[in-house]
């Protein structure tokens, strides 16, 4: 029997679930290998009761999401978390920082709203993950990988290592020698460093790999005569989970 | 039938709910809860620098994003008083099209036609309709590819910046382009006689309509607000001066109100409004689709996508005509940061988006501002929905509720954008 997938998502902006229609050379082969059960963005029908593999775009941010979460972790045999937002709170979670009443009060002059308050977090600050696609969108060609992993039951390899030695690879002069301050050096690596390909330094939409140093990182940062706070003002726009607990 | 409730309307962007109240056939109240829980941008961008604006608010949304770079960098510019070059002005309209083709094609076969099938969605279509399915991948694959040719990504492009873009693809990756497109006129215009052949509710919105117009265009990057009935236009920046937003009670989402009136955005509104200004391929379609020039059937919004397609194909690969033939740099050019406000606007696939900030002295923004397409159309769209139910409540049950769903997903709604 084909695995019966599912497909959810939480607070999110969809796009990762937009980068999975996108992989339109692949998808009808996908489709021919797995049992598609629920996928609120293409198809009609509600989750079922029963599944094998659940792939999860968004942070947790409610407590119907958290409710929702723990359901799924005791019916799916593979959660698979997609994206900055699933795998590090990503730029939701930016919402954590200061004071969530003055949000409230900028943006809806603090009148009531329909759905109570919210604590955007990654969603293995609420269950456990098997596997994850990082990155803000997800890369189609990594989440083929990664679904086919989860699919034969390998176990999940994504790079523990930051992505300094993509930009060699590549050949990209580094930003710290043009005077700019590029997260790469703290990034886990994985996505080709793709952005500093195209001239832009990285802002760490894959979150800070498990190999990374930052005490190193900021001391690079003061030696290239730049200001080490800025490494974490940069990381508060994807990463602001790591510091500010729930 | 008392009280029913949809769920999480499938095949739409975001979770939202549709509650109806029916007595002895009557419909006594119908909206739609938008249940996205509320996101801040607005408040998360203040503290941020300028040039960071574009890369948070793309997170709005993860269909439209280059929109959401293009219009954040638009306002950005006139708060810091940034004038780019024409080629600067010609790639981005090439980035925002290619969201364009990807998202028709996207809402038009992926989560509109399976409504007009009968099938839950449009995967079962590969095997009945295979010609169908590789038209619509081959539609948004060709989108995907100009985005990222000119965005670096699909999804969240990246070289698009505050003054011009930090890469832009070579002479004949441009000039493949040019081609590919013009082979998706004819696929363009087949989606056009496809959605034409589907029969859709006679009904007419009572909601203003708003687009962009500009003189020399089709407007989606350039250009003033018009409203149709009102008949004045007015410069798209200044978008906080004429459209009103109120919180309501029953969702995350504001309402928007133009003049008093509740307002529609999109595909119907910008032909009506910006029709002469089709080209050869567009006047095709429009014909093709049978839809009268002064439509206001929020149902058309689906045939009129497609009528846009077969319109932006031809569009973009003369842009791309243009940007072989005339040299001149996409570099970002040189400012000076200091304190400032500016609004910008352009066409999303589902409407017309804004944004405008204001920057302190190092560029340190001080106050953010986001309308998006459905936060604009959402008030109509209850209007709509008031309107309609009626119409339709001695219907089956279910079919009743199709066809509610059916009118929502007309609307091409993108709820997670409408919560920003």
């Amino acid at each position: 029997m084909a695995p019966r997938v599912v497909v959810l998502s939480l607070a999110s902006d969809f796009g990762c679930q937009v980068q999975i229609t996108n992989m339109t050379d692949q998808i009808l082969d996908v489709l021919g290998v797995i049992d598609l059960t629920y996928w609120q963005l293409a198809t009609s029908g509600h989750l079922p009761a029963e599944y094998d593999v659940a792939i999860i775009e968004g942070a947790a941010t409610t407590d119907e999401h958290v409710a929702l979460l723990k359901k799924v972790r005791e019916t799916a045999a593979a959660v698979v978390a997609i994206g900055s937002c699933a795998n590090i709170g990503g730029v939701p979670a930016m919402a954590r920082e200061g004071d969530l009443e003055e949000r409230y009060a900028t943006v809806y002059g603090g009148a009531a709203v329909a759905v109570g308050r919210i604590m955007p977090r990654p969603i293995d600050a609420v269950i456990d993950v098997d596997y994850r696609v990082p990155g803000g969108p997800i890369d189609t060609p990594e989440f083929l990988r990664v679904l086919s992993k989860v699919l034969q039951g390998l176990k999940d390899d994504t790079p523990d290592k930051t992505m300094c030695a993509s930009c060699k690879l590549n050949e990209t002069v580094c930003f710290f020698d043009q005077g700019q301050v590029c997260l790469g050096l703290v990034t886990r690596s994985g996505c080709a460093a793709r952005c500093p390909s195209l001239g832009r330094p990285c802002t760490g939409c894959r979150g800070v790999a498990p190999d990374a140093n930052l005490g190193s990182a900021r001391e690079i940062l003061v030696r290239y005569g730049q200001d080490p706070d800025e490494l974490d003002r940069l990381l508060r726009i994807y990463n602001t989970s790591r510091e500010v607990p729930v | 039938m008392a009280r029913l409730t949809v769920e999480h309307v499938a095949r739409i962007e975001g979770h939202g709910n549709i509650s109806v109240d029916v007595a002895d056939g009557v419909v006594r109240d119908i909206h739609m809860d938008i249940v996205e829980p509320a996101r801040f941008f607005e408040s998360m961008v203040c503290g941020r620098r300028f040039d960071e604006a574009p890369l948070i608010t793309s997170r709005i949304c993860g269909i439209c994003s280059p929109n959401h770079v293009v219009t954040s960098i638009k306002a950005m510019e006139a708060a810091l008083g940034v004038e780019v070059s024409e080629r600067t002005k010609l790639l981005r309209k090439l980035l925002v099209y290619g969201s364009y083709l990807q998202n028709h094609a996207t809402h038009l076969y992926i989560l509109a036609a399976p409504d007009y099938v009968g099938l839950p969605s449009v995967f079962p279509l590969a095997e009945s309709a295979p010609e169908l399915v590789v038209r619509a991948l081959r539609l948004k694959k060709l989108g995907n590819d100009l985005t990222t040719a000119t965005g670096g990504r699909q999804v969240h492009p990246v070289t698009a910046v505050v003054g011009g873009f930090t890469s832009e693809p070579e002479a004949d990756i441009l000039a493949g382009f040019r081609d590919k497109l013009l082979g998706v006129v004819e696929d363009a215009l087949s989606t056009v006689e496809l959605f034409a052949s589907f029969q859709v509710p006679e009904f007419a919105t009572s909601g203003e309509m708003l687009a962009l117009t500009a003189d020399d265009d089709y407007a989606i990057y350039d250009g003033d607000t018009t409203a149709l009935d009102a008949g004045w236009r007015r410069p798209a920046g200044e978008y906080r001066s004429f459209i009103h937003e109120d919180v309501v009670g029953h969702s995350n989402a504001k309402h928007a109100t133009v003049d008093g009136r509740t307002f529609l955005v999109g595909s119907v509104a910008r032909i009506d409004i910006n029709a002469g200004k089709l080209n050869d391929a567009g006047r095709r379609g429009l014909s093709l689709s049978g839809v009268a020039l002064t439509t206001r059937n929020p149902f058309h919004m689906n045939v009129l996508q497609a009528v846009e397609l077969a319109d932006a194909s031809a569009r973009c690969a003369g842009y791309i005509e243009r940007l072989l033939e005339m040299g001149g740099s996409s570099r970002p050019v040189q400012f000076h940061i200091r304190a400032g406000e500016g609004g910008g606007a352009t066409e999303a696939p589902r409407g017309t988006l804004y944004h405008s900030y204001a920057v302190d002295d190092d560029g340190i923004i001080v106050r953010g501002d986001v309308i998006t397409p459905t936060a604009q159309n959402l008030a109509n769209l209850e209007a709509d929905m008031r309107a309609f139910a009626p119409t339709v409540v001695d219907r089956e049950q279910s079919e009743f509720t199709t066809l509610v769903e059916e009118l929502v997903r007309s609307y091409d709604p993108c709820l997670s954008c409408s919560v920003h």
